[in-house]
């Protein structure tokens, strides 16, 4: 006398991180505030994925430094996941890391239907191999073309031009966007990213959430959901004050 | 999770006479963050929810304030909302990081309310009765709500909560609710909840697009599976918002539209829909092809809530456990058919013929005061009387007397008893009950 053991039929998330671990990374505790806040993200994005029947989110991992290598390399049920930590040391072999993402994102090995995948880099230098040509491979994919990219620049150091080249053309106007490099200034808002883009842009992705009238331009702090094919969530307030980018402080 | 307003702490608000004591943040969504509190020194305890919003979306919604002061002086429409009851804003003195905000108070969703989507995600342990009396909750929710010249614009899974064991729920997120037809404020609405002609941007949501929604939400909960999601699903590689649409939007068909079967469900794909669709009488399947087809472009066609309470207190009422595999059925009275779950035989079965209604005799069933007067509003909040399996012995069925008077019965051999309230009469002997709501009789097949 039960309801039959049925459900919607759900559609693969997959939700790529692509960390940086050039030898910088080990200043100021930066590499661990990253393996934090990956790991206190987690709840979070396996509520996210529980409250979404349409969603099966998988995620792994890529880690570059001299090489680019898979950190985590079988996407993995996000309630299944536990964080390794990242190591830092070497240079910054992003070009290689756009490679590696390439070859997962064609299908097969992607599958033939999807949801909007999401790719979130976080960096906090300048590549030191071919970007150019690795971005180039990776955005020929349609799979790369429709996927969410989002960008965290660690510290004052982190190339914006490279980051704003992965996610895309910079919106128009000024201030802060999810279409633009993400800029965290100290590790409370590098958290504060990578908890909004595991949990905000997961749900956005996967699960259609209310949508509101877009308000006119020039009242809008953030003119987030202009551009692409999936309308991003506001960017968190931050309790120092809520619309305005304070910039890069002391890490 | 950075909270904004800080736990623990007390804070003092406009029209309140003692501060509030912020005990603990609950959670957060696009347009703010939820806590718990408790008023100080007000002894009772009673602790309540207070949502309490961005700026951003205070910035982007100038109606807000004012929906929110429309709805708390209008009240709930029942209990199955979580209304706003007063609104908060902090007092001149307060020196928070939220003096520039405001909010609002409501009840805490009690313990044993979970979000629907558990079910949609066939996470939930659940009957198929109670299913049918949450959708009928639903239903008679939002007639209420229009009937108060409201509209809600924002109806989705994720608004709504349910109690598993009882079929109670709680519609949530009260805060987009205005008088319909207004046509301001910022919601449009969840895709694949909304409306076509409000996803295709031609009509803002009203209470004819909740209409919509609102079928959607009853064929998510009573399915498992989704209206418009069948073959043609099967073209779209990544679902995005572009392709989203075209399918509930510029292209939506629905997956059981009686004359185009472009759109059927995959079996693989979309078996969910092919095993729960044929649950369903058919006159509650008629109204969903209502909705979906000639109500897709035409809002004036879709069912109406009023409809789907009667349909649905109808399917509830023909409720029988399949003699074959003990499956709860809901085949229409006079046609003899088959299991939907083992496909035995289902033959016409004992029912209590009331005064304007019939029930099936089946553990569980309930008799309401809708039975039995036509004037009363439908509702499963009182029943009158309940039919239950002996406890020892299950295969014989009593009827028990949940109301405060004793009633007279007749028994097929002309011999009379009295039900207490409480007992309950074995429904083999039984030819005929006077209750106090009016006359139920036992009609043999």
């Amino acid at each position: 006398m039960a309801f039959p053991n049925v459900r919607l039929s759900n559609r693969p998330l997959h939700f790529i991180y692509l960390c940086d671990c050039s030898g910088s990374m080990a200043a100021q505790g930066k590499m661990q505030a990253l393996n934090q806040a990956i790991r206190q993200s987690l709840p979070g994005m396996a509520e996210v994925a529980r409250q979404n029947p349409e969603a099966r989110v998988l995620v792994r991992a890529v880690r570059f430094a001299d090489q680019a290598a898979w950190h985590l390399a079988e996407p993995t049920p996000v309630q299944q996941l536990q964080w390794r930590d990242l190591e830092a040391g070497g240079i910054t072999a992003m070009g290689e890391a756009l490679n590696l993402v390439a070859e997962v994102l064609q299908s097969p090995p992607m599958e033939e239907r999807a949801l909007p995948p999401v790719l979130v880099l976080i960096s906090d230098g300048q590549p030191t191999d071919d970007f150019d040509a690795g971005l180039a491979r990776l955005m020929r994919l349609p799979w790369a073309q429709k996927a969410v990219r989002l960008a965290i620049a660690m510290g004052h150091d982190a190339d914006l031009e490279v980051l704003q080249q992965f996610i895309g053309p910079e919106p128009s106007g000024a201030g802060k966007s999810p279409r633009r490099p993400l800029q965290a200034s100290n590790a409370t808002t590098l958290a504060q990213y990578i908890q909004w883009a595991s949990t905000a842009v997961v749900g956005a992705a996967s699960m259609p959430a209310s949508r509101v009238t877009p308000a006119p331009a020039a009242d809008r702090p953030n003119p987030s959901d202009s551009v692409g094919n999936i309308p991003l969530p506001d960017l968190p307030p931050t309790l120092l004050d809520p619309s305005v980018d304070v910039g890069p402080l002391v890490w | 999770m950075t909270w904004l307003l800080p736990e623990g702490a007390s804070l003092s608000f406009n029209g309140l006479d003692q501060p509030l004591r912020i005990l603990r943040g609950l959670g957060g969504g696009t347009q703010g963050q939820v806590f718990a509190v408790a008023l100080e020194g007000s002894g009772s305890g009673e602790t309540l929810a207070l949502k309490w919003y961005f700026p951003s979306c205070i910035q982007r919604d100038p109606q807000l304030r004012d929906r929110l002061n429309q709805s708390i002086r209008l009240g709930a429409p029942n209990g199955d909302f979580l209304w706003p009851l007063a609104l908060l804003e902090p007092s001149p003195t307060s020196n928070s990081p939220s003096s520039r905000g405001f909010g609002y108070l409501m009840a805490l969703r009690p313990d044993g309310f979970v979000g629907a989507h558990l079910h949609a995600g066939g996470e939930l342990e659940i009957s198929l009765q109670t299913v049918l009396k949450a959708c009928f909750r639903l239903a008679d929710g939002f007639h209420q709500l229009h009937l108060k010249g409201l509209c809600y614009k924002d109806v989705s899974l994720g608004n709504l909560f349910l109690e598993p064991g009882s079929g109670r729920i709680l519609i949530c997120d009260n805060d987009n609710v205005d008088i319909d037809g207004r046509g301001v404020g910022s919601v449009l609405g969840t895709p694949g909840f909304m409306a076509p002609e409000v996803l295709l941007g031609q009509a803002r949501p009203s209470a004819s697009s909740d209409l919509f929604s609102l079928a959607v939400l009853l064929f998510r909960l009573l399915t498992r599976h989704d209206p418009f999601r069948g073959r043609l699903e099967l073209t779209i590689r990544c679902l995005d918002e572009p392709a989203r649409r075209r399918l509930y939007g510029e292209e939506a068909l629905f997956i059981f539209d009686p004359l185009d079967h472009r759109n059927r469900p995959d079996p693989i794909e979309h078996a969910a829909a092919l095993v729960t669709w044929p649950i369903y009488p058919e006159g509650l399947q008629r109204l969903f092809v209502q909705s979906f087809g000639a109500g897709l472009r035409q809002p004036q066609q879709r069912t109406l809530t009023g409809q789907w309470i009667q349909a649905l207190g109808r399917c509830l009422d023909q409720r029988q456990l399949c003699p074959h595999c003990g499956q709860e059925t809901f085949a229409e009275p006079e046609a003899s058919s088959s299991c939907w779950s083992c496909g035995g035989p289902l033959q016409p079965a004992l029912h209590l013929q009331l005064p304007h209604g019939r029930v099936a005799a089946a553990a569980g069933n309930q008799l309401h005061p809708h039975h039995f007067d036509p004037l009363s509003n439908a509702n499963l909040d009182t029943p009158l009387a309940r039919l239950v399996a002996h406890p020892s012995d299950p295969a014989l069925l009593g009827l028990q007397n949940l109301s405060d008077h004793s009633w007279q019965g007749v028994l097929s051999s002309g011999a009379s008893l009295t039900l207490e309230p409480g007992q309950t009469c074995n429904l083999a002997a039984l030819q005929q009950l006077h209750s106090s709501a009016g006359s139920i009789l036992v009609v043999r097949p």
